[in-house]
């Protein structure tokens, strides 16, 4: 018998190394405790969904891996989110460094006011003074990576504003991979998109985790049930269940989750 | 269970639950009757069943029709897909025992005018009969109130009707080899046993589908066998 895990165009590989290990990791606006105990799992080079309704914690969480709540002095995250074994939220990890690690795509398209070619070559500028012709060579092979080349080759000098949302998208996807980060984080890729740049994104999402480690977070559970190997259901600020997709949305273990999933609470 | 946040939905998945409960109620009315046409050589009551056969198959259409619609507009998952993927499963078992049912009462009209075997050769079908009408009832029963431990009880007792049939089936050669005029009306007992074996396996695959639709897995141990008048066939290897 096939078992649903062969069925599925995306395969989990259950022995591939933990990437990121969240532990015990507690998060406070100010007063309020917004994350609770939370301890998960990141696999290297799969995509992890994080899913769960509005104000659950889902969005804070992957704003603490690229610690963009440090620009916020009243935010403090305790516990531990070991990057390769070394926690990031420690004080002593260079935040510029750890930005170029974990990349993040967020919801509503970021392109810089400038041409497409410096908006790519912007993240590479930041860490990296290549030469020109390596430079090229590089913002070329983002664009191509995330299928942008073939609608902008002829016009890389003209504003990247000028695009549409979902070419916006995969151009700030491009500028993300230029840097060459190890994770990468999608916080709703794909709600300001249409259809059809929505699946060209999710085509993206598919070839991207043959080289970067994926946390998605996304409200369209059934995007989740598509690109994702696994998922975490997140619920007031901890997580209620984390498992392989394919059990959380066929067969789940906790009814909270089963509620939400089937479109009962939320 | 808790309600949708859309109530439509549950407005869908409660309709589909009323036509399986319907299609159910005619299968066991149909295969009850038959025997009684059978039995009694009730030609008029073997062509009513007939005619609602038709309703069955429309019913099943139905239900297929309205499980697509609600997987196309709803996206459903997990309990609410497995129950939409069991309507239609459920649904198509119900149908099939309500052919088989139907060919029973074809069997009927067509030894009317038959020579007359010795009553008790019909005991033993009416016997095989009423144990599937009780199958059938209660994996109907088991779904309705979503128990999923009848459903399995249903399923661990097919092998006594697989048992009786062979014994029925032995039973009836016996009569065949006493008087070969026996070998028409024989023979179509024999068809109507196997067909009420076969609705007996359709009872059985309901009961399975009960046990996807509560637990998520698949029953895939196999099921005891007692039917020896099956040929053994050595499984192909290598394919």
């Amino acid at each position: 018998m096939l078992s649903t895990l062969e069925l599925s165009p995306q395969t989990l590989d259950a022995e591939a190394p933990v990437r990121i290990a969240v532990k015990n990791l507690d998060f406070y606006y100010g007063e309020h405790k917004a994350l609770k105990n939370i301890n998960l799992d990141f696999r290297d080079r799969h995509v992890t969904a994080l899913i769960g309704p509005s104000g659950c914690g889902k969005s804070t969480l992957l704003r603490i891996f690229n610690r963009i709540y440090s620009l916020y002095p009243e935010q403090r995250a305790e516990g531990q989110i070991l990057l390769d074994g070394r926690n990031v939220i420690s004080n002593d990890v260079d935040v510029n460094e750890l930005r170029s690690r974990v990349g993040m795509v967020f919801q509503k398209p970021t392109p810089f006011p400038m041409s497409i070619y410096d908006n790519v070559a912007f993240g590479i500028r930041l860490y990296e003074k290549p030469p020109k012709s390596e430079l090229d060579d590089r913002v070329e092979g983002a664009l191509r990576r995330s299928a942008l080349w073939d609608e902008v080759k002829d016009k890389l000098k003209s504003s990247g504003m000028g695009l549409s949302g979902g070419q916006q998208q995969r151009l700030c996807i491009a500028r993300t991979i230029a840097q060459k980060p190890e994770v990468i984080l999608f916080d709703e890729p794909t709600s300001a998109l249409d259809p059809i740049s929505t699946g060209k994104i999710e085509d993206l999402l598919e070839q991207l985790k043959t080289d970067f480690t994926i946390v998605i977070v996304t409200h369209n559970m059934q995007q989740a049930a598509r690109i994702s190997q696994y998922t975490a259901f997140m619920y007031l600020g901890e997580v209620i269940e984390f498992a392989p997709t394919n059990t959380i949305f066929m067969n789940p273990g906790k009814k909270q989750t089963q509620d939400y999933v089937t479109g009962r609470f939320g | 269970m808790t309600d949708h946040i859309v109530r439509s939905y549950d407005t869908d998945l409660e309709g589909l639950r009323r036509s399986l409960a319907e299609m159910g109620g005619m299968a066991e009315r149909m295969l009850a009757d038959s025997t009684v046409a059978l039995v009694r050589r009730d030609t008029s009551l073997a062509q009513k069943i007939i005619s609602a056969d038709q309703r069955l198959d429309n019913l099943q259409r139905d239900v297929e029709e309205r499980a697509v619609l609600t997987i196309a507009r709803r996206q459903p998952l997990a309990q609410d897909l497995r129950e939409l993927i069991s309507a239609i499963r459920i649904a198509a078992d119900v149908e099939r025992v309500g052919d088989l049912a139907k060919n029973i009462a074809k069997r009927a009209v067509a030894i009317s005018g038959q020579f007359q075997p010795p009553h008790r050769a019909v005991v033993g079908l009416e016997h095989i009969s009423r144990l599937v009408q009780a199958q059938l009832k209660d994996v109907l029963d088991a779904y309705a109130a979503g128990n999923e431990q009848k459903a399995l009880e249903v399923w661990g007792r097919d092998d006594e009707i697989d048992a009786l049939y062979t014994s029925l089936f032995r039973e009836l050669l016996t009569y065949m080899m006493e008087d070969p005029r026996n070998i028409t009306f024989c023979t179509h007992l024999l068809f109507c046993a196997k067909n009420i074996e076969r609705i007996g396996d359709h009872t059985t695959n309901i009961a399975e589908t009960i046990h996807y639709l509560i637990t998520g897995d698949s029953l895939d141990v196999n099921r005891p066998k007692l039917d020896t008048t099956n040929i053994e066939v050595d499984a192909v290897t290598g394919s």
